[in-house]
Parts: structure tokens; C-alpha cells; sequence
């Protein structure tokens, strides 16, 4: 029993000492996440692909962190993309808003959450999904209007 | 007592099973709250704290993330989870020490709005590895800035707990925040 106990408490410690980051190569669209998740500017099939582009541009450059929707619906926090270091708004991942990319990065699963840091953008596909079709553009007023 | 100790040892490797993020966030800095007084990173009742960097009037991600910690700090009060609400300027010509408080009063009663000369904003930039880079100048708000947006947890006494997204609704912050905070039965 005096050699048990440390026994288990060892072994009851590892989900602890096992939580590490995972390397992953992920393909998916490089999404705004405010819109994505508050529903705002309408559903998620609303607010990814050529519709979102422009917002996602806006948002991106506001400050929003950008998120990779991976395939499999697996949400993506961005915290890096290669040599753009933060997680919105840089040459990188303003370049890439909406684009579907294959990304090879770090994950980081944390809170319930995913955050990836991309270490080298695979390939970029550009914009993929032609979601105007169906929704033009979301929303409306993302596009200025000429004065 | 090998139940008991099961258990324990299970609710601590619970708190702990995160994964670590891949850089080192927080650090000391001093700066000046809108009533003129020196804050430090820790909290001066020891309180856990909120903490973004944006800017009071700012239209872009501070218009959504200040009021999701006003929301986020309601919700744990009424649980008994005091943790107060705290932004630092990234915009010192615009957040002065005589204009912040009001805006950010709006926003919640407890708001605090941190700012400082140049030097020590930086030190707290460099430790939140914020990145500040102005857009371009509104005629009506003045300068846009381009920041860091994330919301950063911290204990009382300053420590970096956890990072939460900006775009998370207040249940799903409040739960995250709920998860380190609220007092282990």
C-alpha cells in the first residue's frame, strides 16, 4: 500500500503531464471569427467564402483574430501565421481572408479551445467557395457604396 | 483515504490538463488609472482581472471585447467572482488620464484604464507582446489603430492564467474564467 499510492498518484497526474502541443497539417478556409461565432451577419454557411471576403478584410484589420475552419467544422484559433505575428490584421492574414489554404502548423488545445500557430502556409487556393451566389454579399454594407 | 486521495489528485490534474501556449505572456509594468494614481499589475484588492489593451473610443474589436468583459465581470460578481475590468491604452494621446474614465464608465463602473508615457507602455506591451501600428487618422475619432486583441485572465497578483479570445460569448468566457477562478469544494 506505501509503494501503491505513489503508484497512482503518478499515473492520475499524467493527463496532465500528457497535455502537449500536436503538429498538424490542416486544410481549410481562413475564416473571420466574430462573425463566425456571434451570428451576427447570419449563419455560418453565410459568412465564409467570396460573400464574407470584404468583411472579413474589415474585421481582419480591426483587430478580430482570424480562425482556420478546418474540413471537419475543428475551429482554429490563429495566433501566427508564419512571419506575420499576430493573430489579424497583418499583410498575411489579410492576404488570406477566405482563402481555403492547407496549413502546417503547432496546435494548441486549451480552455476547450484550439489555437494553431502556422508555421508555413502549404498552399492557398484562394477563394473557394463561391457563397455569393447564394448570399451575395454578407453584409450588404461591407461594400461601400460610391459617393 | 485512497478515494479521497484519487479524487483530489483528479481535480488538480484537471485545472493543469491545459496545454501550454507557446509563448511566455505577462510581466510587471506601472502605469497611471484615470484617477491619477499608480497601478501595477497587481491588483490592489487582489482581485483577478480582465485585461485588454485597446482604446476607449475605439469602434473596431474594443467595441465588442470592453463590453464583453463588463458582461463577463457581472456575471461571476453575482456568483461572488470579483474580477475587475482593466484596459491599457494603446492610443496615450487620445486615452489621457482626464478623458478616459468617462468613456470607459459607460462601459462598466469598475472599468479601470491604465496609461503611461511612451517608455512604460511599452514595458507592458513588451510583456503582452502587443503590437500597436496606427491605421489611419478618422476626422471625427482621430487615429485607428491596428492592436492586439486578445483578452488576457490574470490572478490578483498579476500572473497570466489564460488567453481568451475577443469572439467568445459571454457564457463561454464566463465559463472559461469560471474555470480557474471559482473556489475548488
Amino acid at each position: 500500500m506505501r509503494y501503491a499510492l505513489p503508484l497512482l498518484l503518478s499515473s492520475l497526474a499524467l493527463p496532465a503531464l500528457s497535455a502537449e502541443r500536436t503538429r498538424i497539417q490542416v486544410t481549410g478556409e481562413i475564416i473571420d471569427t466574430w462573425c463566425y461565432y456571434s451570428g451576427v451577419m447570419g449563419g455560418p454557411d453565410a459568412v465564409v467564402g467570396s460573400a464574407h471576403h470584404t468583411c472579413a478584410l474589415w474585421c481582419s484589420a480591426g483587430g478580430i483574430p482570424v480562425g482556420l475552419l478546418a474540413e471537419d467544422g475543428t475551429v482554429y484559433m490563429v495566433l501566427k501565421i508564419a512571419q506575420d505575428a499576430g493573430s489579424a490584421s497583418g499583410d498575411t492574414q489579410l492576404s488570406l481572408a477566405a482563402h481555403t489554404v492547407t496549413a502546417d502548423g503547432m496546435v494548441y488545445e486549451r480552455d476547450g479551445l484550439n489555437y494553431i500557430v502556422v508555421s508555413e502556409v502549404v498552399s492557398d487556393m484562394d477563394i473557394v467557395t463561391p457563397t455569393h451566389e447564394d448570399y451575395g454579399t454578407v453584409p450588404p454594407f461591407s461594400f461601400p457604396e460610391p459617393k | 483515504m485512497l478515494r479521497a486521495l484519487a479524487l483530489a489528485v483528479l481535480a488538480a490534474s484537471g485545472a493543469a490538463a491545459e496545454t501550454p501556449l507557446p509563448f511566455d505572456l505577462g510581466g510587471a509594468y506601472a502605469l497611471t488609472n484615470q484617477f491619477g494614481e499608480t497601478r501595477t499589475q497587481a491588483d490592489p484588492q487582489g482581485h483577478a482581472q480582465l485585461l485588454f489593451f485597446g482604446y476607449a473610443n475605439c469602434l473596431n474589436i474594443c467595441s465588442a471585447a470592453l463590453p464583453l468583459m463588463a458582461e463577463v465581470v457581472d456575471m461571476l460578481a453575482e456568483e461572488g467572482i470579483a474580477v475587475t475590468p482593466v484596459m491599457i491604452t494603446v492610443a496615450p494621446e487620445q486615452d489621457r488620464i482626464e478623458t478616459m474614465g468617462a468613456p470607459l464608465a459607460e462601459i462598466h463602473r469598475d472599468f479601470i484604464g491604465l496609461t503611461g508615457d511612451q517608455r512604460a507602455l511599452q514595458i507592458a506591451y513588451d510583456a503582452f507582446a502587443i503590437a500597436v501600428e496606427p491605421l489611419f487618422e478618422d476626422p471625427e475619432y482621430g487615429w485607428i489603430y491596428s492592436h492586439g486583441s486578445f483578452v488576457h485572465l490574470l490572478d490578483g497578483e498579476g500572473e497570466m492564467l489564460t488567453l481568451l479570445p475577443p469572439v467568445l460569448d459571454a457564457d463561454r468566457t464566463a465559463d472559461i474564467v469560471r474555470g480557474y477562478l471559482a473556489p475548488r469544494g
